[in-house]
């Protein structure tokens, strides 16, 4: 079953087409949407909660139609905005029962889903201080508790790594590939930077000014150009020269040989030459081909 | 020995309750937020303290009707009488109610939920009409009770007590929709405090101006209608009309025709429910 489809939407404002002609469907699971900022993504997501009328097209978001069943959808999803968007003064519990019960959850409910979320999203005692002396990390936490407190079918998340430092960006996106899994929540994530989807998308819809450039599940993007990154300690030239010889295709990336994979046969070639040297062999990494190289290729072709 | 299970995640299958409840959540939200309930102790100062000084006269009064058998402030001037403090509480709390939402933007927080951008904006007049109009009939009704207690001589003024909080509704409403309208435009509360203010301030300063100016001129009967400039005159006229109580205008100036004053009112609720739905409209856009 198809959790959002779209047939020809277009939003056009007075000086923009935010979104172009777009027709694409996405089935449950985690979903990728991927575009440069500008691209379209949050205007496709206002349009999917029922918010924003679009010009022309269609869009159907649980089987229900974008303009005629705003309300309706708006129960069954949640959404995380991009920008700011929580209230100093106020605890993070207090916001997100409050929140709760805006989605229609009675009194105890909300309490209780409130807790549940906030305790699945990692906030433990600090939920009870204000929100304004968080640090972004908990923010971005106390946004998707919010866009979770209801229990929604589909979650929007609109930049969720945004302003986060490395481990909080890989604790979110764990976390995204928790909900999509355990939860069993369909997730819409948006991102620019492209690298990190690959990671937690079972389908990745790549757009452009607005324009569907591409929609595949995300095995199809990475199986494309995969490679293997070898890290010895010394001898990094010789190993190099002797794979080139052995008729692989060899790049250096600074104290990393980038091997393209050619078939089973490259792995042998690299555990074997590695071998023959008595070289110290520190890492040998799937190195799979990012999908901003093939989101750049597609741009090109385009 | 405690131990915490990861239980994992549990799905909500409970009920879900429709717009109209969360309408109302919202609003009691809203309202509790005009007091400062659950919220620091320093976001109940002002307002408990301007409650305070509201309900200080129908103290005064109590004691005056049972010590030397006379009225106080009448219940129909009450109001008047205490428009400096409900503007200042105005002035004060109607930015608590909109203005973080706008400033921080958790509108769209809101939005994405199913109340519709009008709901969010009834519910939040709603709380500050309620807000306002409980800060003028909690003392009314102390009164009232008072003088029921004390047992003046003469029959107790109850129809003058009911018309009073009638007038205190609108009033409220009135306030409620010129306030919240005013701080929405300025959404740093500071910034919105200042300019509901400086409103209050104004239109109460022009009374006397337009007043002299006119009379001044020989216009006797159009100076009148200067009276109307200033909220609380407008709503005490409409009373005059309604309910047939003296002016409580200064040195009880007479006002100019009933009717006309309900139809300005009326036009001036209108008015500021139109700037405040004009302002949403755009907020909601964004």
């Amino acid at each position: 079953m198809h959790i959002l489809a779209t047939e020809g939407l277009t939003k056009r404002f007075p000086t923009v087409t935010a979104v172009d002609q777009l027709t694409v469907t996405v089935g449950s699971g985690v979903t990728g949407l991927v575009g440069a900022n500008g691209a379209g993504k949050s205007t496709l997501i206002k349009i999917l909660l029922g918010l924003l009328p679009p010009s022309g097209g269609t869009a159907r978001v649980l089987d229900l139609d974008v303009t005629a069943q705003g309300a309706q959808i708006r129960r069954l999803v949640g959404y995380m905005p991009e920008h700011e968007c929580l209230p100093p003064d106020v605890s993070a519990t207090e916001l997100v029962v409050h929140l709760a019960r805006m989605s229609g959850l009675p009194r105890t409910a909300a309490r209780e889903r409130a807790a549940d979320v906030l305790r699945h999203v990692g906030l433990a005692e600090e939920r009870y201080r204000p929100v304004g002396g968080y640090s972004t990390g908990m923010k971005q936490r106390v946004k998707l508790a919010q866009a979770l407190v209801h229990d929604p079918k589909l979650i929007f998340l609109d930049e969720p790594t945004n302003g986060l430092d490395p481990r909080g960006r890989d604790e979110m996106l764990t976390l995204i590939r928790r909900i999509g899994t355990e939860f069993g929540i369909s997730v819409l994530v948006t991102s620019h930077l492209l690298g990190e989807l690959e990671r937690i998308c079972d389908h990745v819809v790549v757009i452009d000014a607005g324009r569907l450039l591409r929609s595949s599940a995300i095995g199809e993007f990475t199986q494309a150009t995969q490679t293997v990154t070898v890290e010895v300690d010394e001898g990094l030239d010789e190993l190099a020269a002797r794979l080139t010889a052995g008729g692989q295709t060899v790049s250096r990336q600074g104290r990393l040989l980038v091997v393209k994979v050619l078939g089973p046969a490259t792995y042998d070639a690299i555990r074997d030459t590695t071998a023959e040297l008595g070289l110290c062999l520190i890492r040998l990494e799937q190195g799979r081909h990012r999908i901003e190289d093939v989101f750049r290729e597609e741009v090109a072709h385009v | 020995m405690s131990e915490i299970y990861d239980i994992g995640y549990r799905h909500y299958d409970g009920p879900r309750l429709g717009r109209a409840y969360a309408t109302r959540a919202l609003a009691v939200h809203s309202l509790r937020g005009v007091f400062g309930i659950g919220r620091p102790a320093r976001s109940k100062i002002v307002p408990f303290a301007l409650a305070a000084i509201m309900i200080m006269p129908s103290i005064v009064g109590i004691a005056m009707m049972a010590l030397v058998k006379q009225r106080g402030i009448p219940y129909s001037g009450f109001a008047v009488v205490m428009q400096a403090v409900v503007a200042i509480f105005l002035a004060a709390q109607a930015p608590t109610v909109v203005a973080p939402d706008l400033r921080y933007r958790v509108l769209p927080l809101y939005l994405s939920r199913p109340v519709s951008i009008t709901e969010y904006v009834g519910a939040k007049v709603a709380a500050m009409t309620v807000a306002v109009f409980a800060l003028i009939a909690v003392p009314l009704t102390v009164t009232y009770l008072g003088e029921l207690i004390v047992d003046m001589p003469g029959p107790p003024a109850t129809g003058e007590y009911l018309g009073a909080v009638l007038m205190a509704f609108l009033l409220a409403l009135l306030l409620a929709a010129f306030g919240l309208a005013l701080a929405s435009f300025t959404p740093r509360r500071g910034l919105g405090v200042a300019s509901v203010i400086t409103v209050y301030l104004l239109s109460s300063a022009s009374v006397p101006i337009i007043y002299g100016t006119l009379y001044s001129s020989g216009n006797e009967s159009a100076a009148a209608w200067a009276w109307l400039a200033n909220p609380f005159w407008l709503v005490d006229s409409v009373q005059h009309w309604l309910f047939g109580t003296t002016p409580h205008s200064i040195e009880g100036a007479a006002y100019p025709s009933g009717p006309a004053s309900a139809a300005v009112l009326v036009l001036l609720i209108a008015a500021g429910l139109a700037a405040l739905a004009l302002r949403y409209r755009k907020a909601a856009a964004r």
